[in-house]
């Protein structure tokens, strides 16, 4: 059933601006409490870089832990923005309207911080500069461009970059919206990043074939991110179940569930504490539970297929490795708690109506779902490292150090803490994509029922 | 309001918009499509007849002469694979667009699901390589296979229920899906068609109650076949492709077989659309826009076959151990590099550059074209990937890799005809289904009709869709 209303413009403008010309009063303290963990986090990261990795727990033979997992898990968080916003606009899905900013933003924040997590765990960060520089100047010795950790940082940029312009060109009628309605220096402000925009015709499609074009423009790199990122670990034959074929995909449809969930988490915070009820409506969750739903089990049937592939070859270490995963502690409870919450909780609760239209309830099954997919990126990176040629002297496993786990919380704070900085600024429901839904959807008699209906290019 | 407005430009202008067919005009054209047949159509049947039973011939004749060499076998594991894929991906690519409530999908339900009737020819072709299969056990060794520690002959087993199962369901889905047509048959036309129409009929008036158990028929047989559908394209790629060579080991390669199938569906649909537009005259009911998304829909797939095709190539060429290169060396750099380089071409690189073009898409011939091409190119893909397959000697299957890559095998006289007779008794499947049921069903065509209505929209035409629960 349609819970759509009819709202004027000026309501819509009202309510959707209220984070801009008003400030509510939970938002200083939270921004506050937030800028504070995120300073804990920077100092940590500092202390870390001055002492040296020694600090973690990163230790020979698992050179990769915490931080290259929620290295992985932000950039696949960042793969909701153009699921929602470039995939439903080129199937112009109606009920993404309200989905896509915050989506697009989760992805440029995520991808944001995603970057930091490699180029602290290289140490000493300036030698990031070796990525393009040669290690020696004098003998040309440079570094192996082929590698994906060579292409990772390029596909991560570019998708920055892309994602970057998809979320500037769709702001551009509400900063104009913002400009007329503030004076003083946000006004200059919107005056300079709106562009000159009046609305007229020409401006409207020159917006809309931008959109159009950066959402299928957008698609490839949005899909090539996350299988450069499983080609880090796939092209390695050395450690036992990195090497496999069906990693991309399963990595690119692990981040769109992940992803998605992000986004579900995020649309109920901003009902919540914007009092957007009239926009963000439980048929919105409805429609990305659904989605979940066929994402999730897709993403199962690729896990399968790894699980049986990685069996089917029938090699001692491999099985060896499974084991250690699914059974040997403290490995087996990651693992259980990943399937819970990853698949086994959420996807059958998401099959009742009543469960997708509970705004509370998609909230905390959302969060599961992201909880699962770290312990995935976890699993599948850690176990295969720590039973790779271990030492006589190799009696301990990889244990995360408090200062990497202070530094993956302060990866949550900061993402949030600009989400709630960009708030201030700009809005986070694209006011245009509301108006225009009012304008393309109505309500048709057929027979005696009335039936929702949406307005679409003729032949 | 914008609704008013819309509503007000509608009655405006309602005259200069095109009319809509009356529902029992629908009823009754599209129930005349079956009756008589034209000469060039009898003659394609013969045709097709004459081809079919010499490739059964020829079937035959290859088992009493070639059935103790497995690997003379490959042309046929192949064909089994193109008919699983066209026949079995067509009904499914149908189906997803109505549970995502498209509307411009309705026309082509029909169409679609007729194609798992070919699924006959599936399980004819399946029949002789179940038999030359060689067990999990061999001479004392357990080679490697997803059935682990499973009976010896479950592969065999398990592929034929796999697609007994999978053309039940098939022809489950069009049968569900066929109900209100039969009974428009029982009412608008004569004799044996009537008879059939009132028997398969079973009482049908179009009670709320009927076309609620209709709707939810029509969704678990969907369910169930695009279960059963990922089920058999996992068997059937690993059981009569990757398990016959030593040390492939590729998790993705029964997804990559999934979306080629889904891509040869859909190319299959575009052709069959094609020709009933043109010959049965049916421009009314198929409208361009039905190509138009379906060509969407075939360059998103075309996309994705390349993204699954190289997924899996970079490991091989990046990973280089033993086992890496010996897959490659069979699978794309080996016997059948002419029919790799041309799999790419036909089937990615061509349709990539046509139906890039927005023009193309909204174009009935031009999407035929595209279609066509793909279809070659997945009958090519195929024979690239199950020929070396089957050409690797079974005395070696239990070696961890592949050591000796084995030469090029060319089909030979029985081969082209089997592969040319599957392919014609499949078509002839369809082309006589036609003359059972209309093409089209009549039930989409008026409920199309029924929900969407093209309006005047300021300056321009646009359609009203309505999207009931």
């Amino acid at each position: 059933m349609q819970q759509r209303r009819s709202l004027d413009q000026a309501y819509t403008n009202r309510k959707l601006l209220n984070g801009q010309l008003d400030t509510p009063k939970w938002w200083a303290p939270t921004v506050i409490v937030l800028g504070i963990l995120v300073l804990i986090g920077i100092g940590v990261i500092s202390v870390m870089i001055n002492k040296g990795l020694g600090v973690t727990g990163l230790s020979r033979p698992v050179f990769w832990g915490l931080f290259i997992t929620t290295f992985v898990f932000w950039v696949g968080i960042s793969h909701a923005g153009i699921m929602i916003s470039a995939i439903l606009r080129l199937t112009q899905a109606e009920w993404r309207r309200p989905v896509t900013r915050a989506a697009e933003l989760l992805t440029v924040f995520s991808l944001l911080t995603a970057l930091v997590f490699p180029l602290i765990h290289a140490g000493r960060p300036w030698r990031i500069a070796y990525w393009i520089m040669p290690y020696d100047f004098g003998r040309g010795i440079y570094p192996n461009i082929r590698s994906p950790l060579i292409m990772d940082p390029v596909a991560i940029g570019t998708y920055l970059t892309g994602s970057t312009l998809f979320l500037y060109v769709a702001l551009l009628p509400d900063l104009a919206n913002l400009r007329d309605r503030t004076k003083g220096w946000r006004n200059s402000l919107y005056t300079v990043l709106a562009l000159g925009w009046r609305g007229n015709p020409r401006q409207w499609k020159m917006q809309t074939v931008g959109g159009i074009l950066l959402s299928a423009l957008m698609l490839p790199i949005f899909v090539s991110v996350h299988s450069i990122v499983s080609w880090d670990f796939a092209v390695v034959p050395a450690v036992e179940g990195w090497h496999s074929t069906i990693f991309a995909p399963y990595f690119v449809i692990g981040a769109v569930h992940s992803g998605v969930s992000a986004v579900v988490t995020m649309m109920a915070l901003m009902r919540w504490l914007w009092k957007w009820d009239d926009f963000i409506r439980p048929e919105h969750f409805d429609a990305l539970a659904r989605l979940l739903i066929v994402v999730a089990t897709g993403w199962l049937g690729f896990t399968f297929l790894e699980l049986i592939f990685a069996l089917y070859g029938q090699d001692a270490p491999e099985i060896a490795l499974r084991e250690m995963q699914m059974f040997t502690w403290p490995w087996n409870m990651l693992f259980i708690i990943f399937f819970l919450t990853a698949y086994l909780i959420p996807v059958p609760m998401w099959l009742f109506k009543r469960v997708r239209t509970n705004i509370a309830l998609m909230f905390w099954t959302s969060i599961l779902v992201n909880i699962g997919m770290w312990l995935e990126r976890f699993l599948i990176i850690v176990p295969g490292l720590a039973r790779r040629t271990p030492f006589v002297y190799t009696w301990d496993s990889y244990r995360p150090s408090a200062v990497e786990w202070t530094i993956f919380i302060w990866s949550f704070a900061w993402v949030t803490f600009l989400m709630l900085l960009f708030s201030k600024f700009f809005p986070l429901v694209p006011l245009f994509e509301q108006k225009e839904s009012q304008v393309f959807t109505d309500d048709v008699m057929i027979g005696r029922a009335k039936v929702p209906a949406v307005l679409r290019e003729a032949d | 309001m914008a609704s008013e407005a819309v509503a007000q430009g509608h009655e405006a202008e309602h005259h200069a918009l095109p009319a809509q067919v009356a529902p029992d005009v629908v009823a009754r054209e599209l129930v005349a499509t079956t009756m008589g047949a034209s000469g060039r159509f009898k003659a394609i049947a013969w045709t097709l007849g004459v081809l079919s039973i010499a490739g059964i011939v020829a079937l035959v004749l290859k088992w009493l002469d070639q059935s103790d060499d497995s690997t003379r076998w490959g042309y046929v594991a192949a064909l089994l694979s193109f008919l699983l894929s066209v026949a079995g991906g067509a009904p499914m690519v149908a189906m997803a667009p109505v549970m995502a409530k498209a509307n411009w999908v309705r026309p082509v339900t029909r169409i679609a699901a007729m194609f798992s009737f070919a699924s006959i020819v599936t399980i004819i072709t399946l029949i002789p390589l179940v038999a030359i299969l060689p067990p999990l056990v061999t001479e004392g060794a357990r080679r490697r296979t997803i059935w682990f520690e499973a009976p010896d002959y479950s592969p065999h087993i398990w592929s034929i229920v796999g697609l007994v199962l999978l053309l039940i369901t098939g022809i489950g889905l069009f049968y569900s899906a066929a109900i209100p047509d039969f009974a428009s048959m029982r009412d608008h036309s004569m004799g044996w068609r009537q008879r059939w129409g009132k028997k398969f009929a079973r009482g049908w008036v179009g009670t709320d109650s009927q076309w609620r158990t209709l709707r939810m028929r029509i969704g678990m047989f969907g369910t169930f076949y695009f279960l059963i559908l990922v089920f058999v394209n996992f068997l059937i790629t690993t059981d009569f492709g990757q398990s016959m060579v030593p040390g492939w080991r590729d998790a993705i390669f029964p997804m990559y077989h999934s979306i080629s199938s889904f891509q040869a569906g859909v190319a299959a649909i575009v052709i069959a659309l094609w020709a009933a537009r043109r010959y049965m005259h049916l421009e009314k009911y198929v409208h361009v826009d039905a190509f138009w998304s379906l060509g969407r829909l075939l360059f998103a797939l075309t996309l994705l076959w390349v993204y699954f095709f190289y997924s899996s190539f970079i490991v091989f060429w990046y990973g280089r151990s033993a086992t890496d290169i010996s897959t490659l060396n069979l699978l794309i750099r080996g016997p059948m590099m002419y029919a790799f380089i041309a799999a790419i071409i036909l089937i990615w690189f061509v349709p990539w550059w046509i139906l890039i073009w927005n023009k193309v898409r909204r174009s009935v011939n031009g999407m035929a074209i595209g279609a066509a091409v793909i279809l070659v190119g997945v009958l090519i893909d195929r024979i690239r990937i199950f020929v070396p397959a089957w050409s690797v000697p079974p005395d070696q299957i239990h070696e961890k890799w592949l050591t000796k890559i084995p030469g090029t095998v060319y089909p030979d006289i029985f081969d082209i005809l089997i592969m040319a007779g599957g392919i014609s008794l499949a078509v002839l499947i369809i082309l006589l289904m036609t003359r059972v049921i209309p093409v089209l069903s009549v039930w989409q065509v008026q409920e199309f009709n029924l929900l969407s209505k093209p309006i005047k929209y300021v300056r321009g035409q646009a359609t009203m869709i309505a999207k009931p629960d």
